[in-house]
């Protein structure tokens, strides 16, 4: 039997979801930083993506996990490396009881900046717009 | 830990969406033999001789300058006296309108071609010309008609470029409205393939430079990144992460389907295919660092294959390999700066190229690696270990590629 541990599950379709570099949207929580080539979620992200996790099982929304990475890296490991990242918080969301097919991911390498101090981030995104308010975490922020 | 080579055939989601490009093409040249070497040895001698027609002058003198950018002759003009029985070849020809016929003799007066070039410019059928001859004489492929992809963010959106050789006649190629990056020429230059943002969402896409139409190629979700046309034309080596993380697929561009070649737990990217389109080199992090690693792929013999190839330092990216095959060009963390390195495949010592700079290309003929530091193309003879600046002051330059 496969340890739990190592099941990955696939993306669902793209349909419905709209991405940060074609429309405005809102991160439902402040960014995760991440540091250099890391792209293991770490106990201080944690907090915010169980608060974000809660939220998406109360509304039923659907999130969109774009990730960045800082400039000056060789582009296609920023896209790989930012890839990974964004992967990697869907994966512990989900293991927090959201349902795989209503998030996605987005790993922009340094192709696009999002605002901020930092751009080595990943920052979630509800898939469209809506009035839902975010969830605050000082812990998780830069 | 090494990753696993898994076999899983997919049919991918294929939208097989055409547009029309505003840019119109360089068109369909020929392919170039496999077979090259940076090795060099005693120049062969080459008499550019009378050149008749209303525009023979001109293309007499286009020749010349061409044959000597290519440094694979040693050019004899018309009118400097030299023994005739010490020409190693000899090229006459005749021109009107533009349109250019010309006639490569060896020493011995044997006639080896004659050919017409009748492109509407007289430079494109000079350079046509140059190449015919450079590839006739040595073997190697001429780069006067070859041609060199980048990314530059100079209108403020990153967009796909090409230029000559040279650095010069710069094309825009790609105008999407959210950019595009990731630039893979195929061997002829007649196919493009990149990362379009067109829709937010990265798409591959590929691009029939003789005519500007667009296919979109895959369309998956998550990442769709990294291709890389092989050789044989057929097939495409590229990055996506629809099943969960990202991972290297080949697909067959006939057919639509496409093989997952790595079961990664890092960052596999940058995949290159070897000059026989029977291997690819990429780069990942399986726990080690990123390194780079090397698949077989069609190979009936050693199927499942899939080595580390061990470059010497802890970071390692943008692997590519050299047209015949015994080098490896790449990009390298070390002290905390990136360098351009190659060596020697699958053994041999590593040569620094240069320090401060990342993303080597070779050219088609081996002799040449482009790279980029600070934001500018260079142009390194790996023969005489000189560099020349090919393009600078046009926004930030990144990805260089040339067709290989």
């Amino acid at each position: 039997m496969q340890d739990e541990s190592t099941v990955v599950y696939a993306l669902g379709t793209r349909e419905g979801f709209d991405s940060p570099v074609a429309a405005s949207l809102t991160p439902i929580c402040p960014a995760l930083s991440f540091i250099g080539d890391n792209y293991t979620v770490s106990g201080r992200h944690l907090v915010s993506i169980r608060k974000v996790a809660e939220k998406a099982k109360q509304s039923k929304i659907r999130l969109l996990i774009a990730a960045y990475t800082s400039p000056g890296l060789p582009e296609d490991h920023a896209r790989s490396l930012s890839e990974r990242r964004a992967q990697d918080v869907r994966q512990q969301l989900i293991e927090m009881g959201v349902d795989a097919g209503s998030i996605h991911t987005l790993g922009l390498g340094n192709d696009f900046s999002p605002s901020g101090p930092s751009s080595d981030v990943v920052v979630i995104y509800q898939a469209s717009p809506s009035t839902i308010s975010p969830v605050s975490d000082s812990n998780s922020s830069n | 830990m090494i990753p696993r080579l898994s076999l899983l055939i997919i049919t991918l989601l294929i939208t097989a969406t055409c547009s029309s490009s505003a840019f119109t093409g360089i068109g369909n040249k020929r392919k170039a033999a496999q077979s090259h070497s940076t090795n060099s040895g005693p120049l062969p001698s080459l008499r550019v001789g009378l050149f008749t027609g209303s525009s023979g002058s001109s293309a007499q003198k286009g020749i010349i300058d061409e044959l000597d950018r290519s440094r694979s002759f040693v050019v004899i003009p018309p009118g400097v006296e030299s023994d005739p029985t010490k020409h190693s070849f000899e090229l006459t020809g005749d021109s009107v309108g533009g349109r250019v016929t010309s006639r490569l003799k060896d020493g011995a007066g044997k006639v080896l071609f004659e050919r017409s070039y009748a492109a509407p410019g007289i430079d494109e059928n000079i350079q046509a010309l140059s190449d015919d001859l450079t590839y006739a004489i040595t073997g190697k492929p001429g780069l006067a008609t070859s041609r060199i992809a980048f990314v530059s963010n100079k209108t403020g959106v990153k967009q796909v470029y090409l230029c000559n050789a040279e650095g010069t006649n710069i094309q825009q190629v790609t105008r999407h409205p959210h950019g595009a990056v990731s630039p893979s020429l195929s061997p002829d230059a007649s196919l493009l393939a990149f990362t379009s943002y067109r829709s937010g969402f990265p798409e591959v896409t590929l691009m029939d430079l003789g005519g500007g139409m667009e296919r979109v190629v895959t369309d998956t979700p998550g990442a769709n990144f990294g291709a890389s046309i092989a050789p044989d034309g057929r097939h495409l080596a590229l990055v996506m992460s629809f099943l969960g993380n990202p991972e290297i697929f080949v697909t067959d561009l006939a057919t639509n389907s496409a093989g997952c070649l790595t079961e990664s737990i890092g960052v596999p990217c940058s995949p290159s295919w070897s000059p026989t389109s029977t291997r690819l080199i990429f780069s990942s992090d399986e726990g080690n660092g990123q390194q780079l690693y090397v698949a077989d792929f069609g190979s009936e013999k050693s199927p499942g294959g899939l080595q580390r190839f061990n470059v010497g330092y802890q970071f390692a990216t943008d692997p590519m390999w050299s047209p015949d095959g015994t080098q490896v060009a790449f990009t390298a963390r070390s002290r905390g700066s990136w360098i351009v390195a190659i060596k020697g495949y699958p053994s041999g010592r590593t040569r620094v190229i240069q320090r401060a700079a990342k993303h080597p290309s070779f050219s088609p003929n081996g002799r040449y690696l482009i790279y980029v530091q600070n934001g500018d193309l260079y142009r390194h003879d790996l023969v005489t270990d000189s560099r020349r600046l090919l393009i600078s002051e046009f926004g930030e330059v990144s990805e260089p590629r040339w067709m290989n």
